[in-house]
């Protein structure tokens, strides 16, 4: 193992520093110190996501995140949890796009503990992965599926708009759920073969923040990790390279059984990583980031035709980020009204940038949105883990949030001029469909 | 599990593999005491210092319950709480909005039966600032008419779309089963649209004027405070801030409905049920309350509590079902109650043998009582993971604020886990035995009642109702 650079303490976030230092097998090892409270928190990112799936197999790398907790070789059942947990830790695992993370934060007394569950499960997992495992969990996947997307009036509005942002055969076309067709399709071999490819130490980051010893820490990856065997199987995901503009606004009209019309948009955006995609973000907060952002001020405190209305990002670094508008009407507006006014506002800001008051604004919020995100020893190791995956640094966390304090106004409205445009958007409008069958009690009345 | 073993590579080398780790020494840790004093004024300040603790969180509680509100105007404690940010003497509300914003602050207000809450969230860099804000919207709040209207308007918006998720609906529906009419206990916190479209500004400053005062406010203030002379900071925001006391409002007795029964609210073509199985039981107050906290622990409280490892890792009819008990009323005169509900949402067609398994759990638990393993794990992850659920300040600031409310001692998160550690196996049991009687639980269920109705009478767990069909 070799030692890497440590981050200068200026100009990060509260002094926070790291190190990083690579096992003989590949295995990437992030440490940062932390001696204020005796917790240690445990992230593993494995470079993963949905991207990496193909055709008829959407769904899988979350299904298998799954299948990860069911038990390997010298954890039986569901071990993962019940040791984590009965040492007074939590745990748990998220799949999206890019990656699928699995973390664990521990009284620090107990970091060993956590460091030898996600060993053995890199290491040994099909040793234990079955079909009643894989049968089990196919139903909670689906369930997850249901109880989040599909049971809920606009459940599936996320998968709609990243559909029509990222072409047909895009990797990032699909979500990290899946289709239920493809969640049905998954086989246990599905499953073999996808650990195979995907689960090792050369594919995957550790982290360990907190109240640690770094010596000793580094000491106990070595001996639990180090004689996994590394492999170069992985196949990398397709291109997620697409023009900078859609090129032609994509329209869908979804008529649904849901209580008020809607009208949500997505934008392409600059990937994660860049300036302008730190530009961009500053823009969406001014404009739809908070009750003091333009387009709140002019649906639902001016025009009053909304209830709700803001602007979210969802950074990506493989493929063009999203700008994600959702705006809930108010009474009886009608949507043509709340776009020609939304139009209105983003030309206007596209001219004019954003006055030094909205940029100070935006860029206070987006700071306390960081301070917050590394507030806990689990949240900076996540950041340190992202940045370590998707652009090679882990120590760039530290100083993300320094990076947007130097964005100009001119910067931002040069993004939204080239991004914020009809032509670079899927615009999604809900329409409200009485349910033949739902008479409804008195006080549904007047959903419609 | 299978026998073979394979490795990553493939063929050849294997992992090396060690026996577990046992662990080392726990390193001490305590809830944090705060201090406790009072401005001039007559508010009372809680603070608890946090070193690295950069965002700074002020829970604010004020003794407005919903109960004070006037019967056909329910919802105005709501509207007063949001309108509390919609401008003051010093600002438009627009300004307000933007002044916070450039703090880098969030401002969120919530009326719930117990009080009033406001909750603010601030780099330490700004506290000052963020915090005279705060003052004044609680001294000298605006409440234009036109805001106060927009406000009504906005809530009857969102009406629509709390009915239309389940969860949401599945609670009110709960409420509106258990509590009897004349409670407003029984009523949506929020009011209904009959009730909240009569809120007028008038409205909402006679409530403001009946019951914001400091002296029967507490801020609760939690961060690292290095280098902020909090007592200058207070003195010239929440500080100036002037009233007499007020009146208390003491919330009427209570006749709960917990007779066993089933009420199902027709959703056409839900893909799920939502699952509401709840009774009354003990507030924090009550000397059972470790027993009960390891107890529900026990049984609902993470993936393998009992029913969860039926009803998620065994069977696969739900993503995750939880038990667990809201504070609805608490007092130190020992009149309190909470909420106790097992939550959860399962796949329509397995409606019926999904809730059969969930009475069969209780069933078993009743008359085999829990193991002391489960006991002692419990302890271990209910203990344990203390320094981990209090690493924020909004955490510490979070759970001060609810000992405040619910006229709890400084100290009472402090104590309550040496509490835990000398529970036993029997107390647990009889305690969460106690909470979910097989015969004694109001059931809510959202979901297709055209499939579910049917199974579901024939599980003999109360009488079925079919609402909204």
């Amino acid at each position: 193992m070799s030692m890497g650079h440590t981050a200068s303490t200026e100009d990060t976030v509260g002094g926070l520093t790291a190190t990083e230092h690579r096992l003989a097998n590949g295995l990437r090892v992030v440490l940062s110190e932390d001696h204020l409270t005796p917790v240690a928190a445990v992230c593993i990112w494995y470079d993963v996501g949905s991207r990496h799936e193909v055709t008829g197999r959407t769904g899988l790398a979350h299904l298998f995140e799954h299948l990860m907790f069911q038990g390997s070789r010298q954890v039986t059942g569901n071990g993962h949890f019940e040791l984590v947990q009965g040492a007074g830790g939590s745990l748990n695992g998220t799949t999206s796009f890019e990656r699928t993370n699995y973390f664990e934060t521990m009284p620090a007394h107990q970091l060993e503990l956590a460091l030898w569950l996600e060993a053995d499960r890199m290491g040994t997992l099909l040793s234990a992965l079955d079909e009643e495992s894989m049968e089990n969990q196919r139903d909670v996947v689906k369930n997850e599926r249901r109880q989040r997307y599909d049971n809920v009036p606009y459940g599936t509005a996320f998968e709609k708009l990243t559909a029509m942002v990222f072409p047909e055969g895009h990797p990032y076309h699909h979500t990290p759920i899946g289709s239920m067709a493809d969640l049905d399709a998954a086989s246990l071999e599905d499953a073999r073969e996808f650990f195979r490819t995907y689960y090792a130490p050369n594919n995957a980051v550790l982290t360990v923040v907190g109240d640690i010893d770094p010596e000793q820490t580094l000491a106990w990856a070595e001996k639990y990790f180090g004689s996994i065997p590394g492999h170069d199987g992985k196949h990398p995901p397709r291109d997620g390279a697409l023009p900078e503009v859609i090129g032609e606004e994509v329209r869908e009209l979804v008529r649904e059984d849901v209580p008020a019309r809607a009208l949500m948009a997505v934008y392409r955006l600059p990937q994660d990583g860049t300036r302008e995609a730190d530009a961009a973000d500053l823009a969406l907060t001014a404009l739809g980031g908070g009750e003091s952002s333009r387009l709140y001020n002019r649906l639902v405190r001016h025009d009053r035709t909304a209830v709700s209305a803001g602007f979210g990002m969802l950074r990506l670094a493989g493929a063009p980020s999203m700008g994600w508008l959702d705006v809930k009407t108010s009474g009886e507006a009608e949507v043509a009204e709340i776009e020609a006014a939304v139009d209105e506002e983003l030309a206007r800001f596209a001219a004019e940038g954003p006055t030094p008051e909205e940029l100070e604004r935006a860029q206070a919020q987006l700071e306390r949105e960081w301070l917050d995100r590394l507030a806990t020893v689990g949240g900076r190791a996540d950041e340190l883990c992202k940045y370590a995956v998707l652009f090679g640094d882990p120590t760039l966390a530290l100083t993300a949030v320094q990076r947007i304090l130097t964005i100009t106004p001119e910067e931002v409205r040069a993004v939204a001029a080239a991004r914020l445009r009809p032509d670079n958007r899927g615009v999604l409008v809900y329409e409200p469909t009485p349910n033949a069958a739902d008479g409804d009690d008195d006080e549904g009345a007047g959903s419609e | 599990m299978s026998e073979t073993t394979e490795n990553a590579a493939g063929a050849g080398a294997e992992m090396t593999l060690h026996p577990r780790p046992t662990g080392g020494a726990a390193r001490p840790w305590a809830f944090p005491a705060p201090e406790r004093g009072a401005l001039p004024n007559g508010l009372t300040v809680l603070r608890a210092h946090r070193p690295g603790q950069q965002v700074i969180a002020v829970e604010i509680n004020l003794t407005a319950p919903l109960e004070a509100e006037p019967r056909d105007l329910e919802g105005v404690a709501t509207i007063m709480a949001r309108g509390l940010s919609e401008g003051t003497d010093r600002h438009t509300a627009e300004e307000f909005a933007a002044e916070l914003e450039r703090c880098g602050a969030t401002l969120d207000t919530f009326a719930d039966h117990v009080g009033v809450r406001v909750s603010l969230e601030v780099p330490a860099s700004r506290l000052e600032g963020a915090l005279r804000l705060v003052a004044d919207a609680l001294r000298a709040p605006a409440f234009p008419e036109h805001e106060i209207e927009r406000l009504v308007a906005n809530r009857l918006d969102e009406i629509p779309h709390e009915l239309a998720n389940p969860g949401r609906r599945a609670a009110m529906t709960l409420y509106s089963t258990l509590f009897p009419e004349e409670s407003r206990l029984s009523r949506p916190r929020q009011g209904t649209a009959e009730t909240v479209r009569d809120i007028d500004a008038k409205a909402v400053r006679d409530f403001y004027r009946a019951h914001l005062r400091p002296a029967s406010a507490t801020a609760v203030i939690v961060g690292d405070l290095t280098g902020i002379d909090l007592d200058a900071v207070l003195k010239e925001t929440l500080g100036a801030w002037s009233g007499t006391a007020a009146e208390p409002v003491r919330p009427a007795p209570v006749e709960v409905r917990d007779s066993p029964r089933v009420v199902i609210v027709h959703r056409p073509d839900a893909v799920q049920t939502q699952m509401l199985i709840a009774r009354v039981g003990p507030d924090r107050h009550d000397p059972v309350w470790p027993a009960h906290r390891l107890g529900v622990y026990c049984l609902g409280g993470t993936l393998t509590s009992r029913l969860d490892r039926v009803l998620r890792e065994e069977k696969g009819y739900t993503y995750g079902v939880r038990a667990s008990s809201h504070v609805l009323r608490s007092s130190a005169a020992g009149d309190g109650f909470s909420l106790l509900g097992i939550r959860g949402s399962v796949a329509t067609d397995v409606t019926g043998p999904a809730l059969a398994d969930l009475w069969q759990v209780l069933r078993t638990l009743a008359a085999e009582g829990l193991t002391e393993e489960e006991r002692d794990a419990a302890v271990q992850f209910l203990v344990g993971v203390a320094p981990l659920s209090f690493e924020t300040a909004s955490a510490v600031a979070g759970a001060l604020a609810d000992q405040v409310e619910e006229e709890l001692p400084d100290d009472y998160q402090a104590n309550l886990y040496t509490r835990l550690a000398e529970t036993g196996t029997v107390e647990a049991t009889a305690a969460v035995v106690r909470a979910f009687p097989p015969d004694g639980l109001v059931t809510v269920l959202v979901g297709d009642a055209k499939q579910i109705a049917d199974p579901v009478r024939e599980l003999g767990i109360g009488e079925v109702e079919v609402i909204g069909a």
